[in-house]
């Protein structure tokens, strides 16, 4: 089983989830320079964190036009597990693999803090192994993280939603919504639940040493492997 | 146009044994400016110990470097851009960072790690408002973008810093010793390559600009400040560690200050080779001609010596990056630089003549205004009951406030390295994937200690960055310093440098660790008004962890527990936040240092730590014994209760033990269970310490003194702590 | 007194870089073949319905808050102001 840790120019986090896939996981997975991927020779596809193209124009924007997408979308026809993280759900949602937009924090400001999240949907290829309702504990840090819907896209994608902000029992509150999505909406899927984006970094989230206790960011890595091993 | 004294244009002459041409001039200006030379300050930084075993690189080239174990290097580098700043607040920032970042890459090294040191005005006047929003936006806006957290700070308010905010920028990098890659060209026959950005007009004089002071007329120096792009700066770091990869870089140096008269000369010298370049090969944005190409200070461009063999290979990974490169010439054997433009020779020097400016000898006068500063103080003192007063107001003034608003716009987790994260301990911990292995790294100064006397203010900088280094489990093995001064041409400015340096010099001699780096930032005062900043040298200290799990965090951990303080407290509190913001006296001797009973302190927690005997661990700085307690409870969200009357001091009242800032003084939190050991580690250290209270599942922070009792609600001290900054800053004025 | 729209662009200067026009027009346009697009600079529109008793008055309103509240950065940015 290999997975792909897609490099735009720009992105920062690919070392960051190649560690935890490769050392923490020990799963066979490379970074693969956006340009030279091929969807045949990967199971999953991860999408970092980072700033690809600077985020000029729109975060995710210039790299939506990456040929790397037509391999996603390649991927996707096998069912494959694609992961979008922050930047990468970014650029999933402005090549069209994942519905709505992500627009600047209602603060104005980049923020950088842990939260808690609230698992929506377990019936996807990375919170399988979560239960749903379970409360979980990730970092964010993002300027443009806002998820914006119309009214028409919320009711069609109402099934999709994997994660939400809530507080640490699990309530969904206006207080507990850092960037001002709608519904707090933090992770969504696409209608097969083999693509997920999400804001929040499970990357950070997936050791002790960063963690505390629970190293809630794991189980999404692990749900994936799942996956692919029962979609062999 | 030229900021040469004739003294200079002398030397120039004598050196060239002819006058030297309207292209030359320009490259002896900038390089010889007190940005590029150093000219005013190099004597008195001689007196820097900057040797031991584990010192790699010492001084002089792009970046300090210290080996922390098995082949691995740290580098370290701090860099200033406060002219910049003042004028354009985000581009000035921002660019300070890439320049930084730049020359801690241009080692071989992967920039992990920055640090922000920061001095502003009064944060309630609107100008200062759009300094710091501005600052900090660019910082953060650079620093997120191209993947570097940044991971700890020091800011401090004071008014001397309102039109000069000081904005000093540290990074730190890690490589394995054999990866190093010098700031030196060596082999005749390699490629000179300049590698990123298309040059423009940007800061034309720009390090010149920096050596003079800000006056009405510098809001028309625009061109002078420049525009970052942290993409290509991202794309940058990405290529140049790949290239080296490849193993044929040679050598590599950043262009910064003075562009690529400066990377030309110093390559060059430092390795006593030649270099012939042909400058209308250079990737330009607009046409410009051979003197505006030499000074160019367009940001993010490194240039690469490279070896021929291999340029196929280094160069095909500036592609893969979509870096523009253009190879503009070539290493020769005699130490001679020949530039030419379009094949016609407009340069040929020795190099070394631009690059050994002279070394100027300041003179210095103490200062009238030292021996007010020493006068007795006066004041009324509070009622105990009025001690829950005192403390909030202290926690909300800005020097003792959180700076959470500030750190939350930081992305300090990226590189998943953090430990310790801003706010949660006296230092940042990173870890370095190898093995156990972490660094914790910290700024400080007190820049009106420094003021009151340099010389002492200036060793405080340096124990406090050292002891808060080690409360965080880090043993501190090197410092680089960040001068900041007024105009050094005025002689009670130059006595308050050398008195600092002297005191830094004597605080590492005794404590025995080197200083492997630093910057001179002079001329930071405000022509217009006559006020110098207050003189600030940011020590940063840099502490190697052995177990990162071992890392320790200062929030109050279980109820029960211990809370002991380590030092002795004096009546010292002449420059402290208690008698600045509740009593409005701002004279006085401050806090005294003593190296060795540091160095004791340092090496006792340390051990405390090492043998987990301890839960929590704080400093005692800003404010005093009442403020680290305090900070203690916040952070853990629990109450304690102390007995004033327990802790080792030689006070006569209350408020000098609660708010004095007297030096080497550590908070520790321990478990009944492990007291006694702690207790007899304190004992063989031979270091003063006291039980004085303990952790207490109460929602209040009670300080007791004989019968009386005075209580503040922990969610008070929350809400006035962490609130305080933000609502300055967006308050009306 | 009547409502008049002003319409603010703040463009970034010729003599100040903008990375993000460059990397626009460098890593989506030309990657993409429109090769006859030379330069983009970017900006930001600003829309002010503002009360005045003629243009003039609300031109001088808006130039007011533009540099007291330093929304045009005179270091960097260019400023077209229309209204109608």
């Amino acid at each position: 089983m290999k997975v792909a840790v897609l490099k735009f120019p720009g992105t920062n986090c690919d070392e960051d989830v190649l560690h935890v896939l490769r050392n923490v996981l020990k799963v066979d997975a490379n970074i693969v320079w956006h340009e030279h991927f091929k969807a045949d020779s990967f199971d999953a596809a991860i999408l970092p964190g980072g700033f690809s193209y600077g985020d000029y124009l729109r975060a995710g924007a210039i790299a939506a036009h990456s040929p790397s997408v037509k391999q996603l979308e390649l991927m996707d026809d096998d069912c494959k597990p694609i992961l979008g993280i922050c930047n990468g759900f970014q650029i999933l949602v402005e090549a069209g693999l994942l519905p709505g937009a992500l627009l600047l924090n209602s603060t104005l400001t980049f923020i950088c803090k842990w939260v808690h999240l609230r698992v929506e949907k377990t019936d996807t290829a990375f919170t399988n192994l979560f239960k749903t309702g379970q409360v979980v504990k990730m970092p964010i840090a993002h300027k443009e993280g806002r998820f914006f819907a119309d009214e028409r896209t919320l009711k069609r994608i109402s099934e999709r939603i994997v994660l939400r902000y809530c507080d640490e029992n699990g309530r969904v509150t206006e207080e507990y919504n850092p960037n001002g999505s709608t519904e707090n909406i933090a992770g969504i899927c696409d209608k097969d639940g083999n693509i997920v984006g999400l804001m929040p970094h499970p990357e950070r989230a997936s050791e002790k040493i960063l963690s505390g206790n629970f190293p809630d960011g794991l189980l999404m890595f692990k749900s994936m492997l799942k996956w692919m091993r029962e979609n062999e | 146009m030229s900021s040469l004294s004739p003294e200079e244009l002398e030397d120039i002459r004598r050196r060239l044994g002819r006058e030297p041409s309207e292209i030359e001039l320009g490259m002896f200006d900038v390089m010889w400016s007190e940005h590029c030379s150093y000219k005013s300050s190099k004597k008195v930084l001689k007196m820097l110990p900057t040797k031991a075993p584990y010192v790699i690189v010492g001084p002089g080239q792009d970046a300090g470097m210290v080996e922390i174990g098995d082949e691995i290097v740290i580098a370290m580098k701090i860099e200033s851009h406060n002219h910049p700043s003042a004028i354009e607040p985000y581009n000035g920032a921002a660019t300070g960072v890439g320049g930084i970042v730049r020359d801690i890459l241009c080692m071989g090294a992967k920039p992990i790690a920055l640090l922000d040191s920061l001095r502003f005005g009064n944060p309630a006047k609107s100008h200062v408002k759009w300094l710091v929003k501005g600052v900090v936006s660019g910082i953060a806006d650079y620093g997120n973008c191209i993947g570097v957290p940044t991971v700890a700070g020091d800011i401090e308010f004071d008014d001397s810093f309102e039109r000069n905010c000081l904005v000093n920028v540290c990074c730190i990098g890690v490589c394995r010793k054999k990866s190093i890659v010098p700031s030196i060209a060596r082999n005749p026959g390699d490629l000179v390559i300049v590698v990123g950005n298309t040059t423009g007009r940007d800061g034309l004089h720009g390090a010149s600009f920096a050596s003079k002071t800000l006056t009405e007329e510098s809001e028309e120096e625009r061109s002078a400040v420049q525009v970052g792009n942290p993409f290509m700066e991202k794309l940058l770091i990405d290529a140049t560690l790949e290239a080296i990869k490849t193993g044929y870089v040679t050598g590599l140096k950043d262009l910064g200050g003075g562009g690529l008269t400066c990377a030309l000369t110093e390559m060059s010298t430092a390795g006593n080779v030649g270099m012939d370049v042909d400058i209308s090969k250079l990737h330009l944005r607009e046409p410009l001609t051979p003197y505006e190409i030499l000074l160019s200070e367009s940001q993010e461009r490194m240039l690469f010596i490279v070896d021929p063999k291999g340029v196929k290979k280094v160069t095909a990974v500036f592609d893969k990056y979509g870096l523009q490169y253009s190879i503009i010439g070539k290493v020769t054997k005699e130490r001679k630089l020949i530039v030419r433009f379009k094949g016609k020779i407009i340069v040929e020097i020795d190099p070394a003549h631009i690059v050994k400016a002279p070394v100027l000898d300041r003179e210095t006068k103490k200062p009238s205004y030292i021996s007010k500063a020493q006068a007795p103080i006066k004041y009324k003192m509070p009622k105990f009951s009025d001690l829950p007063k005192v403390i909030l107001r202290l926690l909300s003034s800005p020097n003792v406030a959180s700076k959470e608003w500030i750190y939350r716009q930081y992305d300090h987790e990226v590189g998943v390295r953090t430990v310790v994260r801003p706010g949660e301990g006296d230092a940042a911990v990173l870890r370095i994937f190898e093995g156990k292995l972490g660094v914790a790294i910290k700024s400080d100064c007190n820049s009106h200690h420094m003021y009151l006397d340099p010389y002492v203010g200036c060793m405080e900088a340096a124990a406090e960055a050292c002891r808060n280094v080690a409360c965080v489990g880090g043993r501190p093995i090197a410092v680089v310093d960040g001068c900041n001064f007024g105009n050094p041409e005025n002689p009670e400015i130059f006595w308050q440098f050398r008195e600092a340096i002297r005191g830094l010099s004597d605080f590492l001699g005794e404590f025995g660790i080197p200083c492997i780096g630093g910057n001179v930032s002079f001329y930071n005062e405000d022509e217009v008004t006559g006020k110098a900043v207050k003189p600030t040298v940011m020590v940063v200290a840099l502490g190697v962890v052995k177990d990162v799990e071992k890392a320790k965090t200062m929030s109050l951990k279980e109820d029960g527990n211990y809370i002991l303080v380590i030092g002795e407290t004096f009546n010292e509190l002449g420059g402290s936040e208690y008698l600045r913001v509740i009593h409005g006296i701002h004279h006085g001797k401050p806090p005294t240092v003593n190296p060795k009973l540091e160095k004791r302190t340092v090496n006792c927690i340390l051990e405390l730590i090492d043998r987990n005997l301890v839960e929590a661990v704080h400093d005692c700085s800003h404010g005093g014994l009442a403020i680290a307690l305090a900070e203690m409870c916040i952070k853990g969200a629990r109450g304690a209760t102390i007995d004033i009357a327990k802790v080792p001091a030689q006070c006569e009242s209350f408020d000098q033990i609660l708010f004095s800032e007297t030096n080497a003084r550590v908070i520790i939190e321990a478990a009944p269970s492990k007291l006694k050991d702690v207790k007899n580690i304190l004992n063989t250290y031979k270091l003063k310490h006291e039980v004085i209270g303990k952790v207490c599942s109460s929602e209040y922070f009670k300080l007791c003194l004989n019968n009386r009792v005075a209580e503040i609600g922990i969610d008070e001290m929350q809400d006035a702590y962490s609130k305080a900054l933000e609502k300055t800053l967006f308050s009306k004025g | 007194m009547k409502k008049f729209r002003v319409e603010v662009i703040l463009k970034c200067k010729r003599a100040a870089r903008d990375p993000e026009g460059e990397t626009i027009r460098e890593n989506l346009l030309l990657v993409h073949g429109f090769k006859n697009v030379e330069s983009i600079r970017t900006g930001k529109y600003l829309e002010f319905i503002v009360k005045a008793n003629d243009v003039e008055e609300a031109m001088k309103e808006v130039y007011r808050a533009l540099n007291e509240l330093r929304i045009f950065n005179p270091v960097i940015h260019e400023l077209k102001v229309s209204v109608e």
